[in-house]
């Protein structure tokens, strides 16, 4: 489904004072204090912080999973805090693909299954056709009917990024995408990220731990206690790409 | 082994502190299976113990001794009342008419002396005593049931004509101590046995029963003087009920409906098994890592399998416990109904032989439904046990178990065997059951097989729903299996009652006649015929002579020492009709030897029923001989006929030729269709001009007969609906075993834009496949079952009903849907958030 352009600027995405607060038997608990960011088509922004800074959190609200308790949330022309659940699934089965670090494919479907369920779900006729394609550009054309148990580690993680790269993305999020990896099997997966972001002139919103990874981003965002305390400018990902 | 037991309790125990609460549904289908063998072991053993605590009362006496059409001869009766009190009761069937003859009832007319009830008492309305009751003053006195009153129209103080006599009903019978069950075809009417005469009843040949009933006299015994009689009068022609017989109709029905309804309770039990082979299954999938640690700190596969088995043990102890409680209770919640439908004091106890024997079926079937899950859990590596989700377990349980679960099986095939009154029948249901769980087993594949082999629909609702069906881990085997076969015992029991009723209410009426008239006399054979040939619209008259007589020998051997099969012993006990015939009579099939000709005048020869004649090993040419009034008759058998007892019109087992019977006192018994509107005018003119003759309604004998089979099909369908119930349980348990993996699988689904209708539509057409799986299996398997038990089981023609059939096909879609989708409901309402966070 195309998105609306109503947006109050040509930012992808641009938050005005998010914030989240959960319930917590000790208390409300401020996750996101009120965050303003914007983030124009085509970056790459990576953002790093210590445990428990809201970096996932901010991910999930970016992707309508998680809905803020007060500022507004504009993605691509829409405001997802004023969106209820089903709108906010159409949202994403058009515009957004999502990485985890636990993959979380489905472990009774195969891995061709798993990455037609979004071109079925946004009604592509060629769905699995599509899929195939994808899972063979990332090099798993021999696996299509393994289940997510049958696969390595990096071999789950290409599936994820085949998955959320079917629909072709205008906005891809990656949740610690290499968190359970080990190095090598991490740069490789990264590496295909990246060239499928490049592919699809996807944007891409990627929380890490890993100082070399969120270099490579264009971008560097730096929370703390659910506030971001630094943004600046990656030189070797601007480099890389000059 | 004796080392390592006290370890692997104390590993199970504490393992049992990792969320228990999942075997609920373990304990609720063990429970449920016990609850309805016990209760339907214990309602019988209450009614058996009501049966022998009145059996006194029940019989009329100690003894009782029984003619058909005459009474004891002077030296007979006299040898009784040296050694007892004896009581003397006539029963026969008659016409009540009004004095105006506008209104007549058939009814049980039971005439009895000054010395009844020898036990028990009369209950009547007004209360008086029974001799006043009954006693002469201006006319007879007569009581009677309230239906009587209400069909005739009379009140207390009216008169009423039984044959020729006058009778004023004096009160209302409200309780017959001696009554037991019986079938009726009309109301039962007390006279005084001295006012018998005055009717015109007792005529030569009348089927008139007569009863005595004896009280014994200390010292004597009613065992003394049973074998005394048998000493003293060896050749007579008396039936001597004892005690431990004194309702044996009863006693036939309880033991007959019993086993029907264990059979139906084992099969809530067998789909209980199958809760409770789901449920461990769960259980243990969520034990996996645990027995995997286990397993590398050196926990052995035989430890493993101690603590878990300890642990299935305990929840079955448990479901066992709780089951024969609910069943234990059962006798005190029905005893008042049961109690007033079955005419006798339902005696509500513990009774321990019911409840063992199905704490005994409850354990084996738990046993042989947890042993493999348990097997295939201790047998495996834990590596492979991480990933049995999608690679299924490869391992196999050892030789060993294989050999404990058959062993198991045989056990619970034996007990089923040894513990049913008919052998064969439990072996049928046992053979039946095990096809049927075969059957589902097989179609639960064929659809899984189909489900992974179906073009990819354009939906994604569908084809995720059609996806779900052949998955991994899919819920289809089992929601297939427990809910098709709780489907298949509903969709069996429906369609039998449903034939029975169809043979009943429209089958048998449609080629019935209309009316069966007993007690023509020879001299009224020629004007009855002419009265009734003569109607208008009337058809189908047929009339034959009717005696009572005893087989007494076959091929001269005393049928006391003949071996005849179960299903035939009834021709031996007690009197049969008979008839006598020059030709055929219509309608015969000759399947063996011919007809005598019609002026035969040599040696006496029989007809006989060829199935019976197959029971006895009897051949053309071998002899029968006949006790009739007293009198042996020895017939050659010349021929074997075809009966169909299933129709209605006049039959015999035996038809003997002309001759020696000719001469004997008998009546006629007629049979005549006549159009809907004119029986009561009909019955009138009879009854005018023939007295003594009695009418017995088809329509209305066919009515008792389908309030009594309405009875027990209430009982049988409750037991079903157990089973029902047992299959819904083991749905839940499903749906729950699942609930965590489906929530976890429609929050990614939601992730990659799935919307909550999308979701719910993927369910609801799963669910409903497997509800239409069940029922495409369960209707016809349903009904094959339900055939085999009318024609194999009841010897009856299966009449088909559809109704039944479609309501189990829009049950088990129904409930496939509703358990189905409860149990998923949360994870269509699931946030994701929470589920997504890394570990």
């Amino acid at each position: 489904m195309p998105l609306t352009t109503a947006s109050p600027n040509s930012a992808l995405i641009r938050l005005v004072n998010l914030e989240l607060k959960l319930a917590s038997p000790a208390g409300p608990v401020n996750i996101l204090r009120g965050i303003d960011l914007e983030i124009a088509s085509g970056e790459r922004v990576g953002i790093v912080g210590p445990s428990g800074s809201g970096k996932s959190t901010l991910l999930m609200v970016v992707g309508g999973l998680e809905r803020p308790t007060g500022g507004e949330v504009w993605v691509d022309g829409l405001d997802l805090a004023g969106l209820e659940e089903d709108r906010l699934a159409r949202f994403r089965r058009g515009a957004v693909g999502i990485v985890f670090q636990s993959f979380h494919l489905i472990a009774t479907m195969s891995a061709l299954e798993n990455v037609a369920v979004p071109l079925e779900l946004a009604g592509a006729s060629d769905a699995f056709e599509r899929a195939r394609a994808e899972l063979a550009r990332v090099g798993l054309a021999e696996r299509l009917e393994h289940y997510p148990g049958q696969l390595s580690g990096g071999e789950q993680q290409r599936v994820a990024l085949a998955r959320a790269f079917a629909i072709g993305p205008r906005l891809l999020l990656a949740d610690e995408p290499t968190g359970n990896l080990d190095g090598e099997t991490g740069r490789a997966v990264m590496a295909l990220m990246f060239e499928l972001a490049d592919r699809h002139e996807t944007t891409l919103l990627l929380v890490t731990h890993d100082a070399d990874l969120a270099a490579s981003c264009d971008r560097i965002l730096q929370l703390q206690d659910g506030r971001i305390v630094a943004d600046r400018r990656s030189g070797s990902r601007a480099a890389a790409r000059a | 082994m004796r080392r390592r037991l006290p370890v692997s309790l104390a590993l199970g125990w504490r393992d049992l502190k990792g969320g228990a609460r999942r075997l609920r549904i373990f304990v609720a289908c063990l429970a449920l299976g016990v609850a309805a063998i016990a209760g339907v072991g214990s309602l019988a053993a209450a009614v058996r113990a009501g049966i022998a605590a009145d059996a006194r009362t029940l019989l009329g006496g100690d003894l009782e001794l029984r003619l058909a059409h005459r009474e004891i001869a002077p030296e007979q009766r006299s040898f009784l009342v040296e050694r007892a009190q004896v009581s003397e009761v006539a029963q026969l069937r008659a016409m009540a008419r009004r004095p105006d003859n506008e209104a007549r009832r058939l009814v049980e007319l039971k005439a009895v002396d000054a010395a009844y009830p020898l036990a028990g008492s009369v209950h009547l309305a007004p209360s008086l005593s029974l001799g006043e009751a009954l006693g002469k003053v201006d006319g007879w006195g007569l009581l009677a049931e309230r239906s009587l009153l209400d069909r005739l129209g009379i009140g207390v103080g009216d008169e009423v004509l039984i044959g020729e006599g006058r009778y004023v009903l004096r009160a209302v019978l409200e309780r017959e101590p001696d009554r037991g069950v019986q079938a009726f075809f009309g109301p039962r009417a007390l006279v005084a046995l001295e006012s018998l005469p005055g009717t015109g009843l007792l005529q030569p040949g009348s089927l008139i029963y007569r009863h005595y009933r004896l009280a014994v006299l200390p010292p004597e015994t009613p065992e003394a003087v049973a074998e005394a009689l048998e000493r003293r009068f060896p050749d007579a022609a008396w039936r001597v009920r004892r005690l431990d017989e004194a309702a044996p109709g009863l006693q036939r029905f309880v033991t007959r409906t019993e086993l029907y309804l264990t059979l139906v309770a084992l099969s809530a039990l067998l789909v209980g098994g199958l809760g409770v082979a789901h449920a461990i299954s769960a259980w243990l999938e969520t034990r996996t890592q645990t027995i995997a640690i286990l397993k590398s700190l050196g926990a052995g596969r035989g430890t493993v399998l101690s603590a878990y088995a300890a642990q299935a043990g305990l929840f079955a102890a448990i479901g066992i416990a709780i089951g024969l409680g609910l069943g234990a209770a059962l006798p005190w919640l029905a005893a008042g109904p049961l109690g007033e439908r079955l005419g006798v004091e339902v005696r509500p106890a513990l009774y321990p032989a019911p409840l063992g024997l199905a704490a005994l079926f409850g354990a084996l079937t738990a046993a042989l439904f947890t042993l493999w899950p348990l097997a295939r859990a201790a047998a495996i590596p834990p590596a492979t046990l991480f990933r049995d989700l999608v690679a299924p377990m490869a391992a196999r349980p050892t030789g060993r178990r294989l050999a404990a679960l058959a062993a198991i099986g045989l056990a619970l095939a034996g007990l089923l065997v040894a513990s049913a009154s008919d052998w064969k029948i439990a072996l049928g249901f046992g053979a039946g059951a095990a096809a049927a769980v075969l059957v589902f087993r097989l179609a639960a594949a064929l659809m899984a097989a189909l489900a992974s082999r179906a073009p990819r629909l354009p939906k994604p609702a569908w084809r995720l729903a059609v996806a779900n069906l052949h998955r991994p881990g899919a819920a289809t085997p089992s929601a297939v299996l427990s809910l098709g076969l709780g489907i298949t015992v509903m969709t069996t029991v429906l369609l039998v009652e449903g034939s029975l009723k169809t043979e009943i209410e429209r089958t048998l009426p449609a080629a019935a006649p209309t009316f069966y008239f007993i007690d023509i006399q020879p001299a009224q054979r020629e004007e009855f015929r002419a009265l009734l040939a003569g109607w208008p619209g009337a058809s189908g008259y047929d009339e034959v002579p009717m005696l009572r007589g005893r087989i007494t020998r076959l091929k001269d051997v005393p049928v006391e020492r003949v071996a005849v099969p179960a299903e035939f012993e009834w021709v031996l006990q007690g009197d049969r009709g008979i008839t006598w015939a020059a030709d055929p009579p219509a309608g015969t099939r000759i399947v063996e030897g011919r007809w005598w000709e019609a002026n035969h005048s040599g040696p006496l020869l029989v007809s006989l029923d060829a199935e019976i004649a197959a029971g006895f090993g009897l051949r053309i040419g071998d002899t029968v001989s006949v006790n009739v009034l007293g009198r042996e008759l020895t017939a050659e058998i010349a021929n074997l006929r075809e009966v169909d007892w299933n129709q209605l019109g006049i039959n015999f087992v035996m038809v003997f030729s002309p001759g020696a019977l000719q001469s004997a006192p008998q009546m006629a018994l007629a049979t005549i269709r006549v159009p809907p509107g004119e029986e009561d005018a009909l019955e009138r003119a009879v009854g005018a001009r023939f007295a003594n003759i009695s009418a017995i309604r088809v329509a209305e004998a066919l009515q008792t007969m389908a309030r009594i089979l309405s009875g027990v099909g209430q009982a049988v369908q409750a037991v079903a609906g157990v089973t029902l119930a047992a299959g819904l349980l083991v749905l839940a348990g499903v749906a729950a075993a699942l609930r965590r993996r489906r929530i976890y699988e429609a929050v990614v689904l939601k992730v990659l834009g799935a919307t909550r209708a999308d979701l719910f539509r993927a369910l609801l057409a799963e669910h409903a496949m497997i509800g239409l799986a069940a029922a495409a299996v369960a209707a016809p398997l349903g009904t094959a079952a339900a055939y085999a038990v009318i024609r194999m089981a009841m010897e009856l023609p299966f009449r088909f009903t559809l109704l039944p059939v479609l309501l189990t096909v829009i049950l088990s879609i129904s409930f496939a849907t509703i358990f189905g989708i409860g149990g998923s409901l949360r994870a269509v309402a699931a946030k994701a958030a929470p589920y997504l966070r890394a570990p």
